[in-house]
């Protein structure tokens, strides 16, 4: 049986990383989940191919900035049928080189000017003191610059402000490229400052934290996609919050993302409702609940790639404006194009819920369409009387620890590789205030680094401290991430493992998207 | 000089080129802080040839990085530098004295085809900052221990003689430097002691005592055996580097002569005496020849508060070895040494045939030593104590390491984390070459075991701890 699902295994594995496995079976599934399971078999893997396009680690996300991405979004394009989609990506894509940089950051954000003198009045945090102890105590730092050394984005404190460092920031940077060598960080006791170039801009980010660099890299890089067109025309906001987003919430550092727990009966009206909500230009149509992802219905051989998807959770987390109506907003996914738009239906299903609906175009006059789709999907939710399940699942906490039964267990991540989907229970007493929480999500990205370290990876990691005993492992199909209180031993958390493995495969229907829906 | 050691892949035409030494420089901002005059920062600066601007421009950026990281930690300044190519690491022994190690990054060359340059890949993830701080400081506690500290040297001499000195003693050191087989126990620095019974370590104990009753010149002494320490009257700090000094470089260079036969031409000074085997490894080679030189090497201790500096004679008889350090204000004379000869030679050879003795028989004791499923290193920041079964032998030239090198940087990367927070902990990983590695941190101790057991689980490894801490450390407290 292990062999028969290692050669399924192997079958999947296309050319470019890029697409998403082939369908396969239920009987493909295996019945009692062990640690070995294979990618695509355990629990939460989904059914029918996956949602997401899936980076296998951050080296993935990270692969040389644009070209590269500029390179797979062509071979893609190659590879499936020629959709309308890429096409009008690609089309953008060379009117945005030739428009010039200027142009870029203008046209990416035509419509985003009231909300900007909004957040611009509300940033009353920025206005320290750049030589304070206040200012040099922040954990985590990060400051944008142009490559003329012009200062773009700082977290904390503002650009005039710094513009003397990012000045000697741009220097050291250059220095050392004159001499065809590249900065990568800079270490000191209790802090690191990294270096990123991403052209046409420069990241520098310093953090306080025991997350290696390998981490902080990464997050920064990710950010930049981001950065380059949402920050360039005044949303600061958006970075902040995406930063602060980047210290709570493990799905991205585990490149994946959370669902709501929701029965599978639930959500299979709701994917279906939206799935008939269809319209010829629509790419994508995402339903959220806060940063949970309720379904996602793409168009067939499109896939969105969690980072993107994190980046819409942002965008909606992080302003309100969209709870007052129907918002129209021309938005970038850069992991699916980064020189590419789509426009974007941005809704909640009610002002006060936390449900929102995304609706992705490729036509910037579809709004009307859109618009119409949202009703049509209301209708059919309502008529079918799934909304007001919806809405239980929605007013209820995702789910304690305990349910899972496993004594000392105090919090955990699991994330199926294949899906991209990751699971985890409400955070528990001792990491509900935000320090705590933060504390948590930073061991878990220690375990992480260890465990994904370029050079020398690991299978097992189990750390016993003072505060919590920390116990992670990565095998071919899932990725797990245990905490225990430190009354915790060894031998529990290795039982513990396969019960919380078999737990998750008997309600995996509830925490995952086992068979996401296209058009 | 670049240490560039090729080794040829098997099957494959890539060559693997090991981390090496790019460039080593020590630098006072304060000695030239006008514009036009930075070449006098300049104290020392290897490799020479490089062109006087491009030296202006390195140290420039040291300088620059370091204040650029004082906007962010007033106190604590930068300590490395990662680049795509290579590794600066910085240390400021003294005030404003800095010195700078860079390293150049392990790489991959692939030839490429038509006849095109090969492609160079650069390996960033292999070198451990720690491993290296831990190097360069190493290099100043030696020049230190025979040199006094910079800013003596500068008060006696001013710049002209700190750069004499700095010149004389680096471009030596730094070619014994083996930056490739660097690993976890520079970091440690530790001694390592030897493990002796009671009667046999209070002989000894004795034995020191009456020499420096009756030698009383002598200030501090210091024993070992087999290259392990047994007792010493130094500090801690100070006995730190001497052991250093002693293990590998001194003691090794001396063992040749040793290892060849009574009548070979390498140890004519063994011929006029046949009462002991004692002989000085510093200082005069035969006492009995005519133009013999009392000459020693002088050492700095005790360099923060009384500074004192000391004649270090080491004597040694098979493999028991005395270091006495006597104050160099006095003249050492052929009497003392020979009185210091008659007097330690006969008691030296006699002890260090009851050590052997006794050594003997505590091994038959333990039983006979099969090859054991794990490997580990101990260390005890107390005490400085030392013990590795990785390592093979450690001389001047290479540290042997039984384990694969990818292992050892495991270990460095836990001992990372334990240095990051100041809690006990113990962490055991699974490698992806099913090697299990634990780590453990209690107190002032930390213990990093490798085993090689496939297929045991967590609580079999765990078991497997419990057993070797019973049995190799059964007075020392781990925490569970």
């Amino acid at each position: 049986m292990a062999a028969d699902v290692h050669n399924k295994g192997a079958s999947w594995e296309v050319k470019n990383g890029n697409l998403a496995p082939v369908d396969r079976l239920q009987k493909d599934r295996s019945d009692s989940p062990t640690p070995g399971l294979v990618e695509g078999t355990e629990p939460g893997a989904g059914q029918e191919g996956a949602m997401f396009v899936h980076a296998q680690s951050f080296e993935d996300l990270t692969a040389e900035g644009e070209p590269n991405t500029n390179d797979r979004s062509a071979e893609t394009g190659d590879l499936s049928p020629a959709v309308s989609v890429e096409a009008v990506a690609r089309n953008a894509q060379e009117e945005v080189l030739e428009e010039g940089e200027e142009e870029r950051e203008g046209s990416s954000e035509p419509a985003r000017e009231e909300e900007t003198k909004q957040v611009r009045s509300s940033n009353k945090a920025k206005d320290e003191d750049v030589t304070s102890e206040t200012w040099r105590s922040h954990r985590k730092h990060l400051f944008v610059l142009s490559e003329a050394g012009k200062p773009i984005y700082t977290r904390y404190g503002t650009e005039e402000a710094l513009s003397s460092i990012m000045g000697v920031m741009m220097l050291l940077m250059s220095f050392l490229e004159d001499k065809k060598n590249i900065i990568r960080s800079i270490h000191a006791d209790g802090y690191r400052v990294v270096f990123l170039r991403k052209s046409p801009l420069i990241l520098v980010g310093v953090s306080r934290t025991s997350c290696s660099d390998r981490e902080l890299t990464p997050r920064t890089s990710n950010r930049q996609s981001y950065d380059l067109r949402r920050l360039l025309a005044g949303s600061e906001h958006l970075t902040d919050s995406l930063l602060q987003l980047l210290d709570r919430d493990p799905g991205l550092l585990l490149s994946a993302v959370m669902c709501l727990p929701l029965a599978d009966s639930a959500r299979d009206v709701v994917s279906s409702s939206l799935q008939a909500a269809k319209s010829k230009n629509l790419v994508f149509s995402i339903l959220l609940a806060g940063n949970r992802l309720v379904t996602l219905v793409r168009k067939k051989d499109q896939f969105l790639h969690h980072m993107d998807l994190h980046l819409l959770f942002n965008l909606v987390g992080s302003s309100s404006a969209f709870r007052q109506g129907e918002g129209w907003t021309p938005i970038c996914l850069p992991k699916f194009n980064p020189a590419g738009f789509f426009h974007a239906h941005i809704s909640y299903l009610e002002p006060a819920s936390d449900l929102c609906l995304i609706l992705v175009s490729t036509d910037r006059e579809d709004f009307f369409n859109l618009s119409d789709c949202k009703t049509r999907f209301l209708e059919r939710l309502r008529k079918r009387s799934a909304y007001q399940a919806l809405q239980e699942a929605l007013s209820m906490p995702s789910y304690p620890v305990s349910q899972v039964g496993i004594p000392e267990l105090r919090h955990f991540v699991y994330k199926s590789k294949s899906s991209g989907l990751y699971t985890s229970p409400d955070l528990p007493v001792p990491y509900q205030a935000v320090e705590e929480h933060e504390r948590l999500i930073g061991l878990y990205q220690n375990l992480h680094s260890c465990l994904h370290h370029p050079t020398r990876p690991l299978r097992y990691m189990y750390c016993c401290r003072e505060t919590e005993n920390l116990y992670a492992l990565v095998t071919s199909g899932f990725e797990l991430y245990l905490c225990f209180s430190p009354l915790g031993t060894k031998a529990l958390a290795v039982s513990a493992v396969p019960k919380l493995v078999k737990w998750i495969r008997k309600e995996e229907d509830r925490l995952f998207i086992l068979s996401p829906l296209t058009y | 000089m670049l240490m560039i050691r090729p080794r040829m892949a098997s099957g494959t035409q890539e060559k693997q080129y090991t981390p090496s030494l790019l460039s080593f420089f020590i630098y006072n901002p304060k000695f030239g802080p006008r514009e036009g005059e930075e070449e006098k920062k300049i104290l020392f600066y290897h490799p020479i040839e490089i062109e006087k601007n491009e030296k202006i421009r390195n140290v420039g950026l040291c300088e620059a990085i370091v204040q650029f990281t004082r906007t962010f930690c007033p106190t604590k300044p930068a300590k490395s530098l990662h680049t795509q190519k290579n590794r600066q690491v910085f240390h400021e022994p003294e005030e404003n004295y800095w010195m700078v190690m860079v390293v150049r990054n392990p790489m991959v060359e692939k030839p490429n085809k038509d006849g095109k340059p090969p492609t160079v890949e650069y390996q960033e993830d292999e070198i451990i900052d720690s491993v290296y701080g831990s190097v360069l400081k190493q290099c100043y506690s030696m020049y230190k221990l025979f040199n006094g500290t910079f800013s003596r040297a500068f008060d006696a001499g001013g710049v002209e003689l700190l750069i004499q000195k700095l010149e004389k003693f680096f471009y030596r050191y730094l070619q014994t430097l083996h930056l490739q087989s660097c690993d976890l126990l520079d970091v440690f620095g530790g001694i390592a002691f030897f493990p002796l019974d009671k009667m046999t370590y209070l002989k000894i104990q004795s034995f020191v005592n009456r020499v420096e009753e009756s030698l009383s010149l002598v200030k501090y002494t210091a024993f070992l055996y087999n290259d392990q320490l047994i007792w010493s009257g130094l500090e801690q700090e100070d006995m730190r580097i001497l052991f250093k000094y002693l293990t590998t470089s001194l003691f090794p260079r001396h063992t040749e002569p040793e290892l060849a036969g009574r009548d070979s031409p390498l140890r004519p000074e063994l011929t006029g005496n046949l009462l002991h085997y004692g002989r000085f490894l510093t200082g005069p080679a035969n006492l009995k020849d005519p133009d013999a030189k009392f000459r020693f090497p002088r050492i700095f201790v005790n360099t923060e508060d009384s500074y004192e500096e000391l004649h270090l004679i080491v004597y040694k008889a098979m493999s028991a070895a005395v270091c006495f350090m006597v104050n160099a204000a006095v003249d050492l004379s052929r009497e003392f040494c020979e009185q210091l000869d008659s007097l330690v030679g006969p008691q030296l050879t006699l002890l260090a045939s009851d050590i052997c003795e006794q050594y003997n028989i505590n091994r038959r004791i333990s039983g006979p030593e099969k090859e054991p499923q794990f490997k580990f290193i101990y260390f005890n920041h107390m005490n400085l104590a030392e013990k590795s079964t990785i390592h093979m032998r450690k001389t001047t030239s290479v540290s042997l390491t039984s384990v694969h090198p990818d292992l050892m940087k495991i270990l460095g990367d836990i001992n990372c984390d334990f240095a990051r927070v100041d809690e006990d902990e113990e962490i055991i990983v699974k490698a992806m070459t099913d090697y299990w590695v634990v780590g453990k941190k209690s107190d002032q101790r930390e213990l990093y075991v490798i085993l090689n057991q496939k297929n045991a689980n967590l609580i079999e490894v765990n078991e497997e701890v419990k057993r070797l801490c019973a049995t190799q450390f059964n007075n020392i407290f781990f925490l569970d």
